[in-house]
């Protein structure tokens, strides 16, 4: 303490009651901040505030009473504050170091991508799972009336068809208990054959897909995919993760770039929906398979999707949200062996 | 030297530009220290990382000798991020699960939205101070009423054609009735001034939509007059490309003009705002905020977000450094608003300990 005598830190002084600067010379004696100059003040070193270390900015002193002490230079205060055994935070310390900046990077980029491969799946299936089926019904209505609107007219099939099918996967058993309830709604589409679930419990069938498959068992395998949907509640545990990612990206971007935000939102989906996907197409398989149908119409589903590609020209597998039709065949034919 | 100048010239008005000391390599760090606690701590952090990032904006923010400083609490800032992720969530979820209740949230949220502007703006002057001396908000709770929900929503029963009253409105009430200790600001912003900068802008857009449209419509046209009017493939090849060209043309265009409009409005607000005896000045030009934006947005893109916070470095920079205080006088005679003066303002200073809601 007795070299801090001779530390003289010459500044401004403002005394919270007026803007007028006062001329002064900090010294510390005795634990006690000292004033000298156009301003006296003795203020115990617990009292007083100091701002925190960045390399840029001056370093600040503030007082209870909102009166403050600006340095003119910055070098004679730190000198000061290092006699007096000032220690920063642990934050600000991190924040000075670029080699702690550096592990924080590294730390942030590996919580980050955890958190999405493990955490976030997980956390969104456990909250999906714990959602009541009534509220997650509500998600879905509308879509329906929407869709009829713009892309869906009614039904061409003949009514006892329609009915056949639909009392035909009636009468299959599910690969697990606990299936949701499900109706079937058959539609004619405008966009060509399509088949597909929604939150409400509706299971979409287009009059196109069933005169495509031309085969009753394929059409039930076409229908198992998507009670698999359902059942592992893919659409609503997708509204979740995409909630999340939405809201990490926020706290990450801010809103420095709504493009910058919405890329990586957009790819972590597309993964997502692939995964989704695959597990249908697990279940569907599975169902075939506890009710004695061969998988083969599973095969013959995904060979007249890949014919449908190959005729229209498939979109790039990154970028769709279906695996291409080949590698679901590929997948399928790994499991018959 | 300057200092007996000063004082044996009093009169003499001279110009305090603001500086922006802070680097981007240092906020960078700040930056990303406060993005890993706020991820681990699922964003409870967050409100300390505002007031850390605010604390270093501040302490960066030069004029005339003196930094500004940071009072924010983050407890305070805490509490009003979770009044807002209740209220974004309530409505998320309404939404969601019962469209018709989302209606009535909605309607709640417009009913306290001002209240909550009205807060902030209290919050955020109160806990900015520079030499000792404390800013602070005086407008009313009723006038926070009238200037973000009674005349917009009047602007929208006139399609518009009110808003650049409402916007000249909104820039009154916050700059008219902010003071520094117990200087009040004033804000002389006439109306048509504002309706002549919106005028602009839209004259400007209706006009570029114009020429853009016929220049590719005539473009797209002569190609094809000049194959013979067949449309083969080479010639809709063509005539995609120029539509392309124009689209992109006119998404450049629209942007230059926004910046341009930015940079106009910004100068005429700060230009018309005084703070006792002292103006401001505002020189931005528009062609450097243009660059200035085009240069962040592809650095953040090419950098995949890592220059986002050099990028806010520059903008804010460029922003606070195109600003002049011309004093007149002296800016050493500001008293702070205490003692005698809190009665005045006390009440709302008193309960307004903090809260600060940040959308
Ligand atoms: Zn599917």
């Amino acid at each position: 303490m007795q070299g801090d005598a001779q530390r003289e830190v010459p500044g401004r002084y403002y005394d919270g009651i007026t803007s007028r600067a006062h001329r002064v010379v900090l010294r510390v004696e005795n634990g006690e901040a000292c004033l000298a100059g156009e301003a006296e003040r003795r203020v115990p070193l617990a009292q007083v505030r100091v701002s925190e270390r960045t390399a840029h900015a001056p370093r600040k002193l503030t007082f209870a009473d909102e009166a403050c002490f600006e340095p003119d230079q910055r070098a004679a205060l730190e000198a000061l504050l290092h006699a007096t055994g000032h220690r920063d935070s642990a934050v600000v310390r991190m924040q000075q170091s670029w080699r702690a900046v550096v592990i924080a990077l590294g730390t942030l980029l590996l919580v980050l991508a955890v958190g999405y491969l493990y955490v976030l799946p997980a956390g969104a299936k456990l909250a999906a799972r714990l959602l009541p089926v009534s509220v997650e019904r509500q998600l879905g209505q509308g879509l329906l009336g929407v869709l009829d609107r713009r892309v869906f007219d009614a039904s061409k099939l003949p009514a006892a068809r329609r009915a056949a099918l639909a009392q035909a996967f009636a009468r299959m058993a599910p690969p697990r208990d606990g299936a949701p309830p499900y109706q079937l709604v058959f539609r004619h589409s405008r966009i060509g054959p399509n088949a597909f679930a929604l939150p409400s419990g509706d299971i979409v069938l287009t009059d196109q897909l069933v005169e495509l498959l031309r085969d009753d068992h394929a059409i039930l395998a076409t229908l198992a995919h998507e009670l698999g949907h359902l059942h592992e509640r893919h659409l609503t545990r997708r509204l979740i993760q995409g909630s999340v990612v939405a809201a990490a990206g926020t706290v990450l971007f801010g809103d420095a770039s709504a493009l910058v935000a919405g890329l990586p939102a957009l790819a972590l989906d597309l993964r997502y929906s692939r995964e989704a996907e695959q597990e249908a197409d697990d279940y569907a398989a599975a169902m075939l398979r506890r009710n004695g149908i061969g998988l083969v119409h599973l095969e013959r589903l995904f060979t007249a999707l890949q014919e449908l590609e190959d005729e229209l020209g498939a979109p790039p597998p990154y970028l769709s949200s279906h695996p291409p039709s080949a590698e679901r065949l590929a997948r399928l034919r790994q499991q018959l062996d | 030297m300057s200092a007996v100048f000063e004082s044996a010239v009093p009169a003499l008005a001279r110009e305090e530009r603001i500086e922006f000391t802070a680097t981007g390599g240092e906020y960078f760090r700040i930056w990303i220290v406060n993005l890993l606690l706020t991820i681990v701590t699922l964003g409870v952090y967050s409100a300390w990382a505002k007031v850390r990032r605010n604390q270093y904006f501040y302490a960066s923010t030069r004029l005339a000798g003196s930094t500004f400083e940071y009072h924010g609490k983050p407890l305070a800032i805490l509490r009003g991020r979770v009044v807002g992720v209740i209220l974004l969530g309530a409505y998320q979820a309404a939404l969601r699960y019962h469209p018709p209740t989302a209606g009535i949230v909605l309607l709640l949220i417009a009913g306290v939205m001002p209240w909550l502007v009205w807060k902030s703006l209290q919050f955020a002057l109160h806990n900015s101070s520079y030499r000792g001396v404390r800013f602070g908000f005086r407008g009313s709770w009723k006038g926070a009423y009238l200037y973000y929900l009674g005349l917009p929503l009047l602007a929208g029963l006139t399609l518009g054609l009110l808003y650049p009253l409402v916007h000249q409105r909104i820039k009154r009430f916050q700059h008219a009735e902010s003071r520094y200790g117990t200087t009040h600001f004033a804000f002389d912003a006439p109306v048509g001034q504002f309706y002549k900068v919106y005028g602009i802008l839209v004259g400007l857009l209706v006009l570029g939509g114009g020429v853009a449209f016929g220049v590719v419509a005539g473009l797209a046209g002569g190609v094809a007059a000049l194959n013979g009017g067949t449309a083969d493939i080479a010639v809709r090849a063509g005539q995609v490309l120029i539509v392309f060209a124009g689209v992109l043309g006119w998404y450049a265009f629209t942007l230059c003009v926004v910046w341009a409009f930015m940079a106009i409005l910004q100068n005429l607000i700060w230009n018309h705002t005084q703070l006792g005896p002292h103006r401001f000045r505002s020189t931005m030009t528009w062609p450097r905020l243009a660059g200035l934006y085009i240069t962040n947005t592809l650095a953040i893109v090419c950098t995949l977000g890592l220059f986002i916070p050099f990028a806010q470095v520059r903008a804010l920079k460029y922003r606070l450094e195109s600003t002049t205080l011309v004093v007149a006088g002296s800016l050493d005679d500001v008293v702070a608003a205490k003692g005698g003066d809190v009665n005045a303002v006390g009440e709302s200073v008193a309960d307004l300990a903090g809260f600060d809601l940040a959308l």
